[in-house]
């Protein structure tokens, strides 16, 4: 038998064809660890489109860029490095190619509207999307909004600020009525 | 004095968990000089819970390990994460041998896994005590409830246990503090579960965490970090209290890094005379003398040492003549969980952080009303409400919008997971594996556990009575996890040296003595019969200050 016919009948059976067959290998071109520090800058940027200065402060006076960069060199999984740094390129890729400059050099506007973009490309409830996270890892966007808000809701600035924290509590009381604008316990 | 007097004892306990722990206090507060072996490091209460007063930002990863933490630790990791990791041990250091997928959670130090147990606490019942006999699985417990129900007052009264009392005949009431109460939601299950059903019923969990301050320790603080040791004494540990005792007695001598080898016995006086240790840092073998030993290093350590004590009399390992050494392993079986939300009560919350829990005891087989034809004995269910907050409600969008999501409390979500028991099966054990040695030259061990039909049958039952109950409740989005964890996840192995009446039958009798080996007490996890289906630890320990009292009175009448 053929050995190329062979092995296209096995990608037939699996549905799965030849040229997704390449793709799928370039996706999964290995990143090399170390690379983030590089784009701080960037980083910091995107966090603060993600969670912007309001009446409490912004995920980059939170230094949630540091968390993210220490957060994705020593824990993340290798798909999901791979995935981040790739996304990072994509990134500034669609910068250039739509605004003609860099997203540190975008507007405020165009900036929120690349990453409402990102934002609605994911779809994380799925059984499909969930299959694929398994596959291919979490995508680009689904781990900077989730480790913007990880890193935002543990940083001193957000724990105290946007949210309640209490490190002693003393007692337990069980049933409390909510206040107007009570802010919501920084952990549980 | 020569060396072997310095290394004598009156008593010697190997191992300082919760049980350890027990035998340290009662032996030493008993007047006898005391050795306590511990393999791991020293943990001294307070001083050294290093992460018990960081703030989240203090933690480079937050919770998460690194993937060189990962590496090192591929069982322990689910157990654990970056605030109470050095409570639990590498299992790169400390390898064994999965014949069947079986998750040995472990933390060598001073005080083992006291420091971060559940610490829920419930007592054996009557019923419990005469399961094996009544459908005759494995064999009769040597002793009743009532052969119990004074130590359990003794220990409870010490521990400082929070809880209601029910009067419920298969979950008996004991000596407690006040209960955690419950919150908005609980208390809607709670009534929800009295309107929909006649067999279960919503009680606090009994947690040993002091709700009222205890002499020197407490009261709980409400921090809900329980697993990094409590700097305020708020929940039992040895450390936080049994150790602490034993010391102030002054005939503690706690022995920090010493693996213990075997346990040495003299065919002549047919009594054990002592144990090896190998230091664990210097690897240096050394013997220690006693007239009494207890084991308490846990039920799959203590076969482990059982097995690894051979001689003339006991070729296949100490106190092994009837062969049940090693068998008939127990863990609890557990669901993955159920949980559900709630769209209402949304104008309640609640301030400070909970370390308790909801229960729902047993109510399958309990009598003629509640049998159930899929498998024989039960399992209780354990719960928590909460509002979800950050980490656990789903948002949507970027920038300001995102931010006002985080800032507010989410919906209420109750989270259930059944503890269901397991039935003593002899396939299930631990044995060791000679060709392969750990750092310090000891066979590696051996686990093989499979869940039995009963097992499975009641797992099934207890994913679709949680997911019933919160539907009945009007909880929305109700799912469960639908992989079972593997067995070793309850972190409640046990029944290696199970007590018995009959020698050839059992290891051990009813005062936790071995049967071929007098002067040998095994009161961890290995002595069970049965498993019931409620947290054990509180039962050793009751089982631990009784068979001390018998040691004690033995060891004074000249009778070990």
């Amino acid at each position: 038998m053929n050995r190329r016919k062979a092995i296209g009948g096995i990608f037939a059976l699996t549905g799965i064809g030849f040229a997704s067959f390449t793709g799928f290998k370039l996706f999964f071109e290995k990143a090399s660890r170390g690379q983030l520090q590089n784009y701080e800058n960037l980083l910091a940027e995107l966090v603060d489109v993600i969670i912007p200065p309001t009446d409490s402060p912004g995920a980059k006076e939170a230094n949630v860029h540091a968390y993210i960069i220490r957060f994705m060199e020593a824990c993340s999984s290798n798909k999901d490095y791979t995935n981040f740094y790739n996304g990072l390129h994509d990134l500034q890729e669609t910068c250039l190619s739509d605004y003609d400059a860099h997203f540190t050099d975008c507007s405020a506007q165009q900036k929120i509207a690349l990453l409402e973009d990102l934002d609605g490309n994911v779809d994380t409830n799925s059984l499909l999307a969930k299959i694929d996270n398994k596959l291919r890892g979490r995508s680009f966007f689904t781990i900077l909004k989730s480790l913007t808000i990880e890193g935002y809701c543990t940083s001193q600035l957000g724990a105290t600020q946007l949210l309640a924290y209490q490190p002693i509590p003393a007692t337990y009381n069980p049933i409390t009525t909510l206040e107007p604008q009570q802010k919501a316990w920084a952990t549980s | 004095m020569n060396n072997t007097a310095i290394h004598t004892f009156d008593a010697i306990v190997v191992g300082s968990g919760i049980s350890g722990g027990w035998a340290a206090k009662e032996l030493t507060e008993g007047g006898l000089k005391t050795l306590v072996l511990e393999r791991g490091r020293n943990v001294e209460h307070i001083k050294d819970y290093t992460t018990a007063h960081k703030h989240p930002w203090d933690f480079e990863h937050g919770t998460n390990l690194t993937i060189e933490e990962l590496a090192e630790r591929p069982i322990q990791s689910s157990h654990c994460d970056a605030t109470d990791k050095h409570f639990y041990v590498k299992d790169s250091e400390h390898p064994y041998v999965q014949e069947k997928p079986f998750k040995w959670i472990r933390g060598y130090q001073v005080g083992g896994r006291s420091l971060t147990w559940g610490r829920q606490s419930y007592r054996f019942s009557e019923m419990d005590f005469e399961a094996n006999k009544a459908d005759g699985h494995g064999v009769d417990w040597p002793i009743r409830y009532a052969d119990l129900k004074d130590w359990y007052d003794y220990v409870e009264e010490y521990v400082g246990i929070s809880g209601t009392t029910e009067a419920l005949p298969h979950l008996p009431d004991g000596k407690f503090l006040p209960a955690i109460p419950m919150n908005a939601i609980e208390k809607h299950l709670k009534e929800s579960v009295s309107q929909h059903y006649k067999d279960r019923i919503i009680i606090n969990g009994r947690v040993a965490n002091l709700t009222e301050k205890k002499a020197g320790r407490g009261p709980c603080m409400y921090r809900n970090l329980c697993s990094r040791g409590c700097p305020f004494g708020g929940y039992f540990s040895s450390n936080s209290t049994t150790l602490l005792d034993a010391h102030n007695s002054g005939n503690l001598t706690l022995r920090e890094n010493s693996v213990v080898k075997e346990v040495i016995y003299d065919d002549e006086t047919k009594k054990a005379v002592g144990v090896k240790i190998i230091d664990a840092i210097t690897k240096e073998e050394l013997t220690y003398y006693a007239k009494i030993i207890f084991l308490n290093a846990s039920a799959i350590a203590t076969a482990s040492i059982l097995l690894n004590s051979v001689s003339t009399s006991f070729p296949n390992g100490l106190g092994n003549s009837s062969l049940q050494v090693g068998h008939n392993l127990m863990d609890h079986v557990v669901n993955e969980g159920t949980y559900g939300t709630f769209n209402g009560l949304l104008d309640k919350y609640y301030e400070g952080r909970s370390p308790g829990t909801i229960y729902i005891p047993r109510f399958q087989n309990l009598d003629g009303n509640t049998e159930n034809p899929d498998f024989i004995r039960g399992y209780g269910i354990q719960g928590k409400g909460k509002r979800e907050n950050w980490e656990s409600k789903t948002t949507s969008g970027i920038g300001a919008a995102l931010k006002a999501q985080l800032e507010t409390p989410g919906k209420w979500k109750v989270s259930l997971g059944g503890r269901g028991e397991v039935l003593p099966n002899y396939d299930n054990k631990i044995s060791l594996d000679l060709q392969n040695r750990d750092q310090w030259g000891l066979p590696l061990v051996k686990v093989h556990f499979e869940y039995g039909a009963n097992d499975l049958a009641m797992m099934e039952h207890m994913t679709k009575a949680s997911e019933d109950i919160l539907l009945k409740a009007g909880f929305e989005n109700v799912g469960s996890y639908r992989n079972s964890p593997p067995p070793g996840s309850a972190v409640h192995e046990m029944g290696t040296a199970r007590m018995g009446n009959d020698p050839k039958t059992s290891v051990l009798n009813k005062y936790n003595q071995m049967h071929d080996v007098k002067n040998v007490f095994i009161t961890d996890g290995s002595c069970m019969t049965s498993s019931g289906c409620q947290n054990p630890s509180l039962t050793y320990m009751a089982l631990t200050a009784r068979a001390c009292s018998y040691a004690i009175e033995q060891f004074k009448n000249n009778l070990l």
